[in-house]
């Protein structure tokens, strides 16, 4: 009777996990291997090449910038779309009259249903130099000294392309928070309000320890989608100007399909699959430990 | 779970994804050189499969109207069309010849580009079809012809003639004071600060995808150094850039964004710097003969500008050493894939599209030039049309397009390296070092 029960709850998980080996595992083992090949679409037979790809990932100026650009896109997220999202959240729950609280929730939401390639359409035009709305306002305000080429310049197209993902991805946490936030009985709010606490030191001391399995998700999220992203930027500067904006994952595309170094990309492929994978094992452990006991 | 199920069920997972890995190989193209038979098949059947980069509205209908027609005409055969836009092709064509689907007739730009595909053994060779020699080859201008050909065997049938030409608005120039074209590099600066006193834009450069910048350098490379270390430099086995007129052609391309474009050029887009010069806000604006039709009445400019523009070559600069009758531009082709059972069928349809009717419809309908001789007519094409194929007749040689006549290292180190020149970022000795760095990795993959 055991054993026929083990064998069942197999055959239930079975599809999923030949799926999970098929179109994640292998792919991520081949990659491996194909690292290790120079190869392109148009060469006679891929060549063993051992470690030189990822030597050439070494010695890549625009392969460092790549990855310093996901890295400051990350801590940035981190700080809007976890930080910011976080109060947010509580403002909504805590301030808003309920009313309006529905509606706010509607209307910062809805950035996050737009596609991602719609929106950076979208803020290319904001962005341009001449007729986008961005440079228009400042001229309007007396501020053209703060005028730019915004995705034309280097020190600049990064940082308009993290603008426009916040901007898209905020509502999107927030919500996620608001979910976290109204699973937290009230009795500890009012509990802290007979003590004594204000508005503040609650969110502090209650809101923030409470919600931390979402905040551990949200993080997780936010972290790898930083390192994962490519929408963006592609749509809206392509990684120029002259590499300025290039992240792991437009440096790959360039270095598969149009530069025909197929071995480049796949090791640049490896190394984004070993950042986010140690980034969610160190995020899982430690959070294991403190799991929230209801 | 015992801890023996804890440890042995994902390492058997692990090991299984290894097991599956190490059976598959990369996918590679067949090193077989065969010999495709293009002798025109006797009963025609069959599906072709096409794929071409003119999804633009404007462009498309013409194509789709030639494969119906062909099809009408041969009731047995069937041709699958897709058209890509143009910077999407660049990726697609190489994802379909990595999975082995490349189409039997696929287009390609001239260069190093078609090159690839030769080397790789995936383009028939059509010597035997199109040579300079063949009936078929005779009705082509032979300088078209000859942007496909590669050691003496040619590849590519020649679809359009495309050359880059400066579009002025006559009217600007008259309101600034400017009485005739410049025909040198310094004059066309001392232009620009006439027009820019007269409240225009001199020239109008967008260059979000850094192609339209690559074209200027494309002319200017050609005109500063010498036909022979040109050829020599842009052929990956043997390219070094050390000539010194590759640095002066980067900084006469300088000058000419300071004096006459706007460092913000790399936040624009072609089209949107196009569109400041159809509107009157720019006096010129270098663009190729096949978006004249774009400047016209019928492509939807206003009439003010439609009827006062012409043209004219970017000028040399004084003593350039260059091939001063070089002109910027090439012919675009198809070429037929030589794994393809249907090689002969493909050819067929090659042929069909360029026969004289249908390279007259060519433009008539999109206003392209057409490599076929005598298909410009007066009454099928506009006068600045006419007089560019007149011009193109003139120029002494091609000059193809920078970033697909190279190899694609060297290719994108200039595209970058241009667009730091262009807002500052950058210097000519430190874009023709990157330059210099990707012709050596260029060599060492090739040889």
């Amino acid at each position: 009777m055991h054993v026929v029960n083990r064998w069942r709850s197999w055959a239930w998980v079975l599809p999923a996990l030949t799926l999970l080996l098929v179109f994640v595992y292998y792919p991520i083992v081949e990659n491996l291997r194909l690292s290790l090949y120079s190869w392109s679409a148009f060469s006679a037979q891929p060549t063993f090449v051992g470690l030189d790809n990822y030597r050439t990932a070494a010695g890549d100026p625009v392969f460092w910038r790549a990855l310093r650009n996901n890295t400051v896109f990350a801590v940035t997220s981190l700080v809007f779309q976890v930080g910011f999202s976080l109060v947010l959240a509580a403002v909504l729950e805590e301030f808003v009259h309920q009313r309006l609280r529905g509606i706010l929730r509607t209307i910062y939401f809805i950035p996050a249903v737009i596609s991602i390639t719609v929106a950076g359409i979208l803020f290319s035009f904001l962005y341009n130099p001449q007729i986008g709305l961005l440079n228009r306002l400042l001229d309007a305000v007396g501020l053209q000294s703060w005028q730019h080429s915004w995705l034309g310049e280097p020190s600049t197209a990064m940082w308009s392309i993290i603008a426009m993902s916040q901007w898209q991805s905020i509502g999107y946490t927030a919500i996620l928070f608001v979910v976290a936030i109204q699973r937290v009985p009230r009795e500890f709010y009012e509990a802290a309000r007979i003590d004594g606490a204000g508005k503040i030191r609650s969110f502090f001391s209650i809101t923030v320890p409470m919600v931390r399995e979402m905040t551990t998700l949200v993080t997780i999220l936010t972290i790898s989608g930083a390192f994962l992203v490519f929408n963006e930027v592609m749509v809206m500067t392509a990684g120029g100007p002259s590499n300025s904006s290039q992240v792991l994952g437009t440096w790959l595309y360039r270095n598969a399909f149009l530069n025909d170094d197929m071995g480049y990309a796949s090791a640049i492929a490896t190394v984004i699959f070993v950042i986010t994978l140690l980034i969610g094992a160190v995020q899982i452990y430690v959070s294991r430990r403190r799991r929230i006991e209801w | 779970m015992t801890s023996l199920n804890r440890v042995g069920i994902p390492l058997a997972a692990v090991v299984s994804a290894v097991a599956l890995a190490a059976c598959g190989a990369p996918s590679t193209a067949n090193s077989s050189a065969k010999q495709a038979d293009l002798t025109t098949p006797k009963e025609k059947s069959g599906t072709l499969t096409m794929v071409t980069k003119f999804a633009d509205p404007k462009y498309a209908p013409y194509f789709v109207d030639v494969t119906k027609a062909y099809e009408a005409a041969n009731p047995g055969v069937k041709i699958q069309l897709e058209q890509v836009g143009d910077q999407p092709y660049k990726d697609k064509i190489r994802v379909l010849s990595a999975s082995k689907k490349l189409p039997d007739i696929y287009f390609s730009w001239a260069g190093d580009f078609a090159n690839k595909f030769v080397r790789a053994n995936l383009a028939a060779d059509l010597s035997s079809v199109v040579g300079p020699d063949t009936e078929w080859g005779k009705t082509f201008s032979p300088a078209a012809l000859k942007a496909f050909e590669r050691e003496g065997k040619y590849y590519g049938v020649p679809i359009d003639l495309d050359a880059k030409y400066m579009a002025y608005d006559k009217q600007a120039f008259a309101k600034a004071g400017i009485n005739s074209p410049p025909d040198s590099l310094e004059t066309l600066l001392a232009d620009c600060g006439k027009l820019k006193s007269a409240g225009y834009t001199p020239i109008a450069l967008g260059n979000q995808y850094g192609w339209p910048a690559i074209h200027y350098m494309t002319q200017l490379n050609a005109y500063a150094v010498k036909p022979d270390t040109m050829a020599k430099d842009y052929n990956p086995a043997t390219g070094a850039f050390t000539d010194p007129g590759y640095v002066k052609a980067l900084e006469q391309f300088q000058s000419v964004v300071k004096e006459c474009a706007s460092p913000s050029a790399n936040g624009l887009s072609h089209e949107a710097a196009q569109a400041n010069f159809i509107n009157g806000k720019a006096a010129m604006h270098y663009l190729e003969s096949l978006e004249f039709l774009a400047l016209t009445t019928k492509g939807g400019a206003p009439k003010e500008l439609a009827d006062s523009w012409d043209f004219f070559r970017l000028p040399a600069a004084g003593g350039s050493p260059g091939d001063t009758n070089a002109l910027t531009g090439a012919p675009d082709g198809f070429m037929v894939n030589a794994q393809s059972p249907n090689a002969a069928l493909a050819v067929d349809f090659l042929k069909f599209m360029t026969k004289a009717q249908n390279a007259q419809k060519l433009t008539a309908d999109i206003g392209w030039l057409s490599p076929v001789q005598g298909s410009a007519t007066a009454e099928n094409s506009f006068p600045q049309l006419q007089s560019a194929l007149a011009d193109m007749s003139k120029a002494s040689q091609f000059a193809i397009w920078l970033d697909t006549v190279t190899n694609a290292d060297v290719a994108n180190a200039y595209l970058s390296g241009v667009e730091g020149l262009i807002n500052g970022s950058t210097t000519p000795q430190d874009v023709i070092k990157g330059v210099q760095d990707a012709a050596e990795k260029a060599k060492k993959q090739v040889g």
